[in-house]
């Protein structure tokens, strides 16, 4: 049984560390609240990896804020071969035309998820559509997309931790950490 | 060609040494290209599945001439996103065994720039696979191993020569003398750049003379 002790000793180096992290999330807070002061947000967060993010950001905007979730499936996922297309496991549970909306991102690294979802959700007609990611691995972009609020900008390394996983772990990690290459290279 | 839909994975059957790519037709009944590699294929999967609209290898660059004006060194890029006006362009070499490649994308830039391009290098489609859980299929398709070689040998594709990008008699044999007389060109004729812009060849099929001497492109395809 895999235990939190283990979990940590998967880990290289940590490369965000929680304290880094909120204090970020505090300065996105602040920013994002001036620049839509008296208006209504709504934030979208994409599960799983962005539910930390945006449960810690959420509470550093002092505005009126709803939230809303959705799931999008990955490629290789178990609902590849079925469609061989994106699927949208869990659509919004709210109206979102002319609303101020602000995805919530976990991370952007190729950009081709978030490029789907910005076509998806601006189809919804929203009154604005932003993007915000907690982390940025620009080295991996293949869709440009112009992102509005950044955390921080990350080398090029497979990170897990704060929401990001593999294989389904690693989400409960209160920091963004380097995932040791033998991990994922030593056969199971 | 647009992707809509995935193609099924009903593969050719493979020959020894190689890797079968869906020869197979999408939902929509479209013809799935014959992959050079099957990475390409991996990656054409990974856009159909974003709804991200792809062609494979629509155009050829020209990017070095011979003092006769003839081309003798051309790329094509793998991929164009129309959507996206970028042309994607995969190499699954070790990072070390990359040199050709980036001189060839460095050439290209400095000729046609207006061109946006970006060179996915094996890391790139590694760590793609691996946040796709897919580091195994990664691993096995990288280099030598993810080649298709049967459906685009010369054999193969001796039928369609009639497109290659340059009149075959204006190829260049580049042998001895000849061969030291290829120079860079470092303003080619607009003619060249034109005729380049227009060439619409597919699959690869400008790659080999028709008289069985040099491919113009042979070396696009030798280092991956």
């Amino acid at each position: 049984m895999t235990t939190p002790h283990d979990l940590m000793a998967d880990i290289g180096d940590i490369l965000l560390d929680e304290r880094q992290i909120q204090a970020r999330i505090v300065e996105l807070g602040a920013q994002i609240s001036a620049d839509y002061a008296g208006r209504r947000l709504t934030l979208v967060s994409v599960l799983k990896g962005s539910l930390p993010f945006m449960a810690d950001l959420m509470r550093a905007i002092s505005l009126p804020v709803r939230i809303d979730l959705m799931e999008v499936s990955s490629y290789g996922g178990a609902t590849t071969e079925s469609s061989g297309l994106v699927r949208i496991l869990k659509d919004l549970s709210t109206t979102i035309e002319g609303e101020e909306v602000l995805i919530c991102e976990d991370i952007i690294d190729t950009g081709l998820t978030l490029n789907y979802l910005v076509r998806y959700l601006g189809g919804k007609k929203p009154a604005s559509l932003r993007i915000c990611t907690l982390l940025d691995k620009p080295a991996r972009r293949l869709v440009e997309i112009p992102v509005d609020y950044t955390g921080f900008t990350i080398p090029d390394q497979f990170v897990v931790g704060y929401g990001l996983d593999y294989n389904e772990l690693y989400r409960n990690l209160r920091f963004v950490g380097v995932l040791r290459p033998e991990v994922y290279t030593t056969p199971e | 060609m647009t992707a809509a839909a995935s193609p099924r994975a009903v593969g050719t059957p493979a020959v020894p040494g190689t890797l079968a790519v869906p020869a197979a037709r999408d939902a929509s009944g479209r013809a799935w290209p014959v992959f050079a590699h099957a990475s390409e294929a991996e990656m054409a999967r990974i856009l159909d599945f974003y709804a991200v609209r792809w062609e494979y290898e629509p155009k050829t660059f020209p990017i070095l001439w011979n003092l006769e004006g003839a081309v003798v060194e051309s790329f094509s890029p793998d991929f164009y996103l129309p959507e996206l006006d970028l042309y994607l362009e995969m190499t699954t070499l070790k990072q070390r065994l990359v040199r050709k490649k980036n001189r060839k994308l460095r050439r290209l830039r400095e000729l046609y720039p207006a061109i946006r391009i970006k060179l996915f290098y094996a890391r790139d489609f590694r760590a793609m696979m691996l946040k796709y859980g897919r580091l195994a299929l990664a691993d096995s398709l990288s280099g030598t191993l993810g080649q298709i070689s049967p459906d685009r040998s010369p054999k193969a594709l001796g039928g369609v020569l009639a497109e290659v990008l340059v009149a075959p008699d204006t190829l260049p044999s580049l042998s001895g003398q000849r061969r030291r007389r290829v120079r860079r060109a470092t303003s080619p004729h607009p003619d060249m750049l034109a005729a380049a812009h227009g060439a619409r060849t597919g699959g690869g099929r400008h790659r080999f003379d028709p008289a069985g001497g040099p491919a113009v492109n042979e070396e696009e395809r030798g280092d991956r």
